[in-house]
């Protein structure tokens, strides 16, 4: 008999049994951790973001909070309050060994910042790093039939923005560059695990790991990936019954990456995460594109070019999820 | 001013040498984007290819699936640019 499933609606995620579900999550976590990779506890880097700071809640709860290691990993471009986040953070879930790891001097010894700053310095020739503020970030609409590229936004002391599309030289050097970051926090994450016989919590969420919204060997180098089949819209929840702090849940996803102000939105997902969401699990389940529009009070030729939009994004991100060819 | 086939082939011989496809796959009309032959690096790569080749540059208002979708579209593109 062919099964039944839900019509499309706006309720499609949410999670109804959700005890059951963090418990089953749990228990993965002590089994992934404990017999799997054999190691003794888990060390994971807190940012003050809602997916770190669940990701720290389950590991919490699954090991104990003596056998947890959190390290927040500031650099100069960090936000202020995502280090007062992540403390309060650890303080609610009783982990008390946290440690401030600050990479900003591994990142100059890399040329991380020179390296973003030359080749942005070549898009906005009047760019100047030491007041100026700068990101990128995709400009068109999700629903746009044309693969999205990236602009650099530079925003002057005096308010005024300067915004140019980036040719691909200098928008392949901005991110090798800001890769660094990333890529430093894992050695980092690993030298406390590897002194500790700890594993490493990888936080990315099921948008991150399909759409490819990470760094290879970057946050994307971890031992287990608690919440990586997880929906955004699951992951606040999953906060809301662990109890992870309102400010945090309150926050606006940034990418903490650039000097200016940049949301998860603007850098990478073109749409808000509540309406991607649903989108993707449409895309996914096959749901009709008129099924879903009707829903999403949007044109099924907007679902259907979203829906391509997704398919570009999975492909062209292959390349991230692969292990070594050999 | 160069003549629309010496354009038309420039395009295609960059499109095709870029991606190790088939010539025969990338008709003047093949959608270039919505078939998988250019993701969204291959877009910025090809708005390097117009700029170092025609000395055209692309604003952001005109990144729009008219302009790029096919061989034709991209030609139709530039001469609107020259």
């Amino acid at each position: 008999m062919k099964a039944t499933r839900k019509p499309f609606s706006k309720d499609i995620l949410h999670i109804e049994n959700i005890e059951t579900v963090c418990n089953e999550i749990i228990a993965k976590l002590k089994n992934d951790v404990g017999r799997k990779l054999q190691r003794r506890g888990a060390v994971i880097g807190i940012s003050g973001g809602i997916d770190s700071s669940v990701c720290m809640a389950l590991s919490a709860k699954a090991f104990g909070p003596k056998k947890v290691t959190a390290i927040m990993l500031p650099e100069q471009d960090s936000s202020d309050d995502s280090r007062l986040l992540a403390e309060k953070l650890a303080a609610k879930f009783d982990v008390t060994d946290t440690l401030i790891e600050d990479i900003t001097k591994a990142l100059e010894g890399f040329g991380c910042y020179k390296r973003r700053d030359d080749a942005i310095g070549r898009v906005i020739t009047n760019f100047d790093p030491t007041v100026d503020k700068a990101k990128i970030e995709i400009k068109q609409d999700a629903a746009s039939n044309l693969p999205p590229v990236f602009s650099v936004t530079v925003i002057k002391p005096n308010g005024d923005i300067v915004s140019k599309l980036l040719p691909v030289k200098e928008y392949l050097q901005i991110v090798a560059s800001t890769n660094f970051k990333q890529r430093s926090r894992m050695s980092m994450l690993y030298y406390h695990a590897e002194r500790l016989h700890y594993a490493v919590i990888g936080t990315p969420n099921k948008h991150e790991v399909e759409q490819g919204f990470f760094v290879k060997h970057g946050d994307g180098g971890a031992d287990v990936m608690p919440i990586g089949h997880l929906y955004k819209t699951q992951v606040y929840q999953l906060a809301s019954y662990l109890g992870v702090p309102q400010d945090i849940i309150d926050r606006t996803p940034t990418t903490d990456t650039y000097t200016a102000e940049q949301t998860q939105e603007d850098f990478f997902y073109q749409m808000p995460f509540e309406q991607m969401d649903l989108i993707w699990y449409g895309w996914e389940n096959d749901y009709p594109a008129v099924e879903v529009a009707n829903v999403m009070n949007k044109t099924t030729q907007d679902i259907e070019n979203i829906y391509k939009n997704f398919e570009r994004k999975r492909k062209t991100t292959e390349y991230l999820r692969m292990r070594p060819i050999f | 001013m160069q003549k629309e086939t010496d354009i038309k082939t420039k395009v295609k011989n960059y499109i095709i040498e870029s991606t190790f496809d088939d010539v025969e796959k990338i008709k003047d009309d093949t959608l270039i984007f919505e078939e998988g032959i250019l993701d969204s690096m291959g877009l910025l790569f090809l708005i390097e290819f117009l700029q170092e080749e025609f000395n055209l540059t692309t604003n952001d208002e005109e990144l729009v699936v008219e302009n790029f979708q096919s061989i034709n579209s991209i030609l139709s593109f530039i001469e609107s640019k020259m």
